[in-house]
């Protein structure tokens, strides 16, 4: 319940201010008397009256200056100030005013009019004191929103930044607070040195967009600091933004996969603004399409993990944006658009520039700060400029056993929807001794599984591989004979000695193939440095011994390591 | 925004016209432009020709609709599509979603 | 009588005030002694700014008191004061003096019905 109306009067004349108190406390109002300014000042500061009836001249402190006072007292509070006046020059009345009266009453009074008055000065302060306390509310819950957003932003960027965007070969642009527009760039090596990198677009603005942001960084990582490749990683974030986001909710993103030692890149695209691969040597641009739906939308059996592979050559260039880059709107409300991109592009002369002329660009035509545009540009590196992220493992390993040995047979059916190599990896990586040299071996068992498979099981012929088209010609023969797989094997030998003090690991992989002609392929491969030749040269470069079998049908890699030291000087990744 | 809606006559068919633009600030009506009718259609028509804008939030509607109608066995068109909004939805493969016309 | 106190603003005070209405008259009398008597020492000091002020206040109480008179005759002097021309104020003065002794009595009459 509202308590009841107080009203402090201020008039000197003792008649009047008996007359106007008795007039008001009939009135059912709770009514303050002060004999001047000073005393009304004093009895404001005391009781706090909702409202004031002031006489102009008073002695002592006229009502003016009281009246100046008990505004400023009252602060954003609304206290009507009615001044009770006969006072007929303008002059006094403008000063009134000043001093932030709200109204006048004219003596001699009139109950009805003064009551009037008094109710509608009362409607006032009451709409002024809801404002108020709605202003109020309305800032505590942004503090409160915006708390909300610091944390959770912390928390994001400690799984986003967990990443590496922050290699040498990657450039980007994105607002400090674009996981509340809903975007979202990702970029992780892969245990093979080779590197993964997402840009996602979720629906929508604030929490409910930046919501899906951490289960796909958690699959996106996770995924790929254990081998697992870009078809694989992208089923399992579709699978799992599908299940937990809402319906209407979902994820535009583009997903690359570059290998630096086999020069490619595979890119899908689901729902985001074409890409573009942008050759160095003649600055041909080739259009990155959107061929499927965005992430999140299709149930696990009809998603479309197909990609498309490039080959890639060191300064080619790759760039990746938002819909934020097109929808730029400048302050007449056209949109950047497609057509003024592609023009900064055919303006170009210094590659290395383009990203900051795209910046440029972006910001002189819209005239402010971009917080809704993320942009990206990823190129290829020679093996051997990017650091190698040491793997991260949550056990010590000490554990580990150093003598068995482990045979695997990995059959059509399986070869066809099954990537064996994080499991292997896994097992490999129980050793202590093998986790410094985890991304070597993953290079390593991912060469002679594609070369088993690719060559051995599907017969495909890696000459093909010789020029761009051919290279593509290549991956889409490889698609083909995969799905229609129907015999044929793969088999892993792991066997771990202990030798000496040290260790030694022993690699045998064979295929169903028809073997080949060990000594011709090798010659070939030492002569040429073609598309198909640089796998088993890497192969031969990491592994301490490399043989193949006289049929052809077999290789054999070894590893070897020396004593065990102490855990505090123990040998580092770049030994 | 204004979104309406029209069952035709026999109540198989619910048309939901869209006027202006068709972004998160349409979500209630949208929605309500299909929960709030009579009839129980089993074919949905989007009638895009008023639609100035089109974004992911419109395209997120879209979905709920989708989800409405059955998922998978529902029947939607979107129609009098302009070739920007048919070039939003190309590059999300809506296509493979829905009918455009 | 009508011209000096109004009776039925006379009428309403006594509605408003119902106990203290006689209380109500004596506190106007007494005011209004201090009043004049103020407004005698301006003039006597010949200071137009005290005058002024003076007449403005005592012209508000006699507009609520009902007394048309007395109020016309503040507002004259209210008014010469702000000419800054003082030489009439002691005709308007010695006025008002006598139409408040009419007022004191009326009123003091009007104290008896209400004791």
């Amino acid at each position: 319940m509202q308590s009841t109306l107080c009203i402090l009067i201020a008039e000197d004349s003792p008649a009047d201010r008996m007359l106007l108190a008795t007039i008001v406390g009939r009135q059912g109002y709770r009514v303050l008397t002060a004999g001047n300014g000073l005393e009304a000042i004093m009895m404001f500061a005391r009781e706090r009256p909702h409202m004031v009836l002031m006489d102009a001249l008073m002695p002592v402190m006229d009502g003016f200056e009281a009246a100046r006072r008990i505004k400023q007292m009252a602060g954003e509070e609304l206290v009507p100030i009615i001044f009770l006046t006969s006072l007929t020059e303008n002059e006094a009345l403008v000063q009134c005013l000043e001093v932030g009266g709200d109204d006048f009453i004219a003596k001699p009074y009139n109950s009805v009019i003064l009551d009037a008055k008094i109710k509608a000065m009362d409607r006032l302060r009451r709409l002024q004191a809801t404002v108020l306390e709605q202003r109020d509310l309305i800032a505590r819950h942004n503090e409160h929103l915006l708390n909300e957003q610091r944390v959770a932003k912390a928390v994001f960027d400690k799984v986003a930044h967990s990443g590496c965007l922050n290699a040498p070969n990657i450039r980007y642009m994105q607002s400090p607070y674009a996981l509340f527009n809903g975007d979202l760039m990702l970029a992780a090596f892969k245990p093979s040195g080779g590197m993964h990198v997402l840009l996602g677009d979720f629906t929508g603005h604030g929490l409910p967009a930046a919501i899906g942001a951490m289960p796909l960084a958690e699959v996106f990582y996770g995924m790929t600091a254990k081998g697992y490749s870009l078809a694989e990683i992208l089923r399992e974030m579709n699978a799992k933004l599908k299940r937990i986001l809402p319906v209407g909710v979902f994820c535009c993103a583009v997903m690359l996969n570059l290998s630096f030692q086999r020069r490619v890149v595979e890119v899908w695209n689901g729902g985001l603004p074409d890409g573009y691969l942008r050759r160095g040597s003649s600055g041909e641009r080739i259009p990155l399409r959107s061929r499927h739906l965005p992430l999140g939308i299709l149930d696990a059996s009809c998603f479309d993990d197909r990609y498309e592979i490039y080959p890639m050559e060191t300064g080619d260039r790759i760039f990746l944006l938002s819909d934020g880059v097109l929808e730029a709107c400048n302050l007449a409300g056209d949109c950047f658009g497609e057509g003024r991109l592609l023009e900064v592009f055919a303006l170009n002369r210094q590659p290395d520039l383009l990203f900051s002329e795209i910046q440029q660009a972006l910001s002189a035509f819209r005239g402010e700060a971009q917080d809704d545009v993320s942009l990206m540009e990823v190129h290829l590196m020679e093996e051997g400029q990017l650091p190698h992220s040491p793997l991260i493992f949550s056990d010590s390993g000490q554990n580990a056993s150093l003598d068995w040995s482990v045979s695997f047979e990995f059959r059509a059916e399986t070869l066809k929807r099954f990537n064996p190599l994080p499991y292997l990896l896994q097992l490999l990586l129980e050793v202590e001794e093998l986790r410094i040299q985890g991304s070597v071996l993953y290079t390593v068992l991912a060469e002679l599984y594609s070369n088993a498979l690719e060559h051995g099981v599907m017969g495909l012929d890696s000459s093909l591989k010789r020029d761009a088209q051919g290279f593509a010609e290549y991956y889409r023969e490889r698609r083909t004979r995969l799905a229609n797989l129907c015999d044929g094997y793969v088999r892993f030998h792991l066997d771990l000695r202990p030798e000496g003090k040290g260790g030694r690991l022993s690699i045998r992989v064979e295929d169903s193939g028809p073997g080949f002609d060990v000594q011709r392929m090798l010659e070939r491969h030492a002569l040429a440095e073609h598309l198909s030749g640089r796998g088993l040269k890497l192969v031969r470069q990491l592994a301490d011994r490399c043989s193949w079998a006289p049929d052809g049908r077999g290789v054999c890699v070894e590893f070897s390591w020396p004593a065990r030291h102490n855990p505090a000087d123990r040998p580092s990744a770049q030994e | 925004m204004a979104i309406t809606s029209q069952p035709s006559a026999d109540g198989q068919e619910l048309t939901i016209f869209i006027q202006g633009r068709f972004d998160f600030g349409a979500h209630q009506e949208f929605r309500d432009a299909y929960e709030r009718v009579n009839v129980t259609p089993k074919r949905y028509v989007v009638d895009l020709q008023g639609a100035t804008y089109l974004d992911s939030s419109a395209l997120g509607m879209l979905l709920l609709l989708r989800d409405h109608a059955g998922g998978e066995r529902a029947q939607i068109r979107l129609i009098h599509c302009s070739p920007d909004v048919r070039k939003i939805l190309s590059i999300s493969n809506f296509e493979q979603l829905f009918h455009i016309a | 009588m009508s011209e000096h106190l109004d009776p039925s603003v006379q009428a309403l005070l006594r509605e408003v005030m119902e106990d203290e209405y006689p209380l109500l008259l004596d506190t106007f009398l007494s005011d209004s002694e201090a009043r004049l008597h103020a407004l005698r020492q301006a003039h006597d000091a010949r200071d137009a700014e005290a005058l002024r002020r003076a007449a403005h206040s005592f012209k508000g109480s006699c507009s609520n008191m009902g007394a048309p008179r007395l109020t016309e005759l503040c507002r004259l002097l209210e008014h010469q004061a702000r000419t800054g021309e003082l030489t009439p104020v002691s005709v308007l003065l010695a006025q008002a003096e006598q139409e408040f002794a009419i007022i004191r009595t009326l009123i003091e009459s009007e104290r008896q019905r209400h004791p």
